[in-house]
């Protein structure tokens, strides 16, 4: 039987003016690729911060390495690297700098300047972050995310800025990850990615988790609910989450310009 | 204590990067104490109840110190970090948010103190400056004028809903406080309305306590402003806890 790596249970996560999640069940195992896929605001950054243990649940329940991730977040930090979705840095810190500075924070940290010349961040050492590309930035997120070692990474948004090479060397580089023995929570709109990466996936819709099974069990969840006329064999993944969602009307662009 | 002090080294060197910190830390009383020095010498004066107009102004320009780094650094600095989620980032590591406050406050203090300590350095040099009050007094003034005055300043981002407002309230703090509180101009020039009008700011107790520190043995006069400063702190940190409390850091 799979180990459980996390665990969440009925989870409800209410924000000053609205309920952002609710009703959110599912686990993640060890050594897998999970994804998280849904639409813009259905809840999936705060589903994950609260694995990351960075928000407090209204109710429900989560653990993470038999944890709650909220309360010991510093002892579970050892075992999990993360990288947020819209983080930045010191603007006039230099990339060299943060790096040292987040390996200070570990016991064991990865070779930062290892994985600099692997992510293309050598060069750019004495650069200040400030100075540093999108996507430059966005690698040097998934540098720190990796120092620690983690057991369980956490990537939200991960190749949001990165061009089509970087972006499949990445996945590559994720699944030689797995393969080391990393579990992977990984939240995504590309859903390209999450066909070449994720073992199973999550689907999120206004605030819920609808789904929670393998790529293949999607489609059928998928077939099940979709009109027979629109079903057609050999969709790609992408095809079939659009399936899901409504359908978006073409701007009529022509008439404003 | 290893994440602290790593954390401290990167903070401070992240002040000196900082223009503005370091030339006003550093440079511009130095600068002001030249300049004023050169103009008004430092012999003993009636007005200064005997004492040299620099006597009188190294504490104050130690003062206006303690305002760049308490109502200007550390707080936009706070609010930067706040509004762009880097104590986010820091609480998803060992550290954690807590550890980067912490640095903050400790950088910006020892700032502050270096700032004084060559202050008063080039004062002695230039102008024979003495400390002829209490060791004890100066470092209970000197303390308790940073801890109030960055209590203000923790105060003005917990009610800033975002950084530019911020940068608003620390700027109107800094610049009305710096010129009416005595740390700039001498408080015995000015007009009475704004006598009074300085009475109302927390700096104007940080120059007193400084200025009477320096040339007294601790009387009266001193302990009432020791007094006004640690209800500053308390009001404004609790105040300002109290409304972060009910702020998102995330």
């Amino acid at each position: 039987m799979q180990e459980v790596l996390a665990k969440i249970e009925n989870l409800k996560l209410n924000y000053s003016t609205a309920t952002a999640v609710q009703d959110v069940s599912f686990k993640l195992y060890r050594g897998e690729i999970l994804a998280i896929i849904g639409p813009n605001g259905s809840g999936k950054t705060s589903v994950v911060e609260c694995v990351e243990g960075l928000r407090s649940p209204t109710s429900g329940a989560v653990t993470v390495f038999g944890k709650n991730p909220y309360l010991h977040r510093h002892s579970i930090y050892k075992k999990i690297g993360v990288q947020l979705q819209d983080t930045q840095y010191p603007e006039k810190i230099k990339v060299g700098e943060v790096c040292r500075l987040f390996s200070s924070f570990y016991d064991h940290p990865a070779d930062w300047k290892e994985l600099a010349r692997q992510l293309g961040l050598w060069e750019k050492q004495k650069r200040t972050v400030k100075k540093l590309s999108g996507g430059e930035k966005q690698r040097l997120s998934i540098l720190l995310a990796l120092l620690p070692r983690p057991e369980l990474l956490i990537l939200d948004e991960l190749t949001t800025g990165l061009d089509p090479e970087i972006r499949r060397g990445m996945w590559d580089s994720l699944l030689h990850i797995k393969k080391m023995g990393t579990t992977i929570l990984l939240v995504s709109h590309y859903i390209n990615e999450v066909e070449y990466l994720a073992d199973r996936l999550v689907y999120f819709n206004q605030g819920r988790s609808l789904f929670e099974g393998s790529q293949e069990q999607f489609r059928e969840y998928v077939q099940q609910n979709t009109p027979k006329a629109l079903w057609q064999e050999n969709l790609t993944l992408e095809e079939v989450y659009l399936l899901l969602s409504p359908q978006t009307d073409v701007l009529e662009l022509e008439e404003i310009l | 204590m290893k994440k602290l002090w790593a954390v401290i080294k990167i903070e401070s060197v992240l002040f000196m990067r900082d223009f503005f910190g370091f030339f006003f830390t550093f440079i511009f009383p130095m600068m002001m104490l030249l300049l004023y020095g050169s103009i008004y010498g430092n012999e003993p004066s009636p007005y200064f109840h005997g004492l040299g107009a620099m006597d009188m102004s190294v504490p104050a320009y130690s003062v206006m110190i303690i305002g760049v780094t308490g109502l200007m650094a550390f707080p936009l600095t706070l609010a930067y970090y706040k509004e762009n989620k880097i104590y986010k980032r820091f609480d998803a590591t060992t550290a954690g948010k807590r550890t980067v406050l912490c640095a903050q406050v400790i950088v910006n203090f020892v700032m502050t103190i270096l700032g004084f300590v060559l202050l008063l350095s080039v004062g002695k040099v230039m102008y024979g400056i003495q400390i002829t009050g209490s060791a004890f007094a100066v470092c209970l003034a000197l303390f308790l004028s940073m801890a109030a005055v960055y209590a203000v300043g923790f105060f003005l981002t917990a009610i800033a809903p975002n950084i530019k407002i911020c940068n608003l309230l620390c700027y109107l703090c800094y610049f009305t406080m710096i010129f009416l509180s005595g740390s700039t101009i001498p408080r015995e020039l000015f007009p009475d309305a704004l006598k009074k009008i300085s009475k109302a700011l927390p700096l104007t107790y940080a120059v007193d306590a400084l200025q009477a520190s320096f040339h007294h043995a601790p009387n009266q006069e001193f302990w009432q402003n020791i007094l006004v400063l640690l209800l500053v702190l308390a009001v404004c940190g609790s105040l300002g806890a109290l409304l972060y409390k009910r702020k998102s850091w995330s």
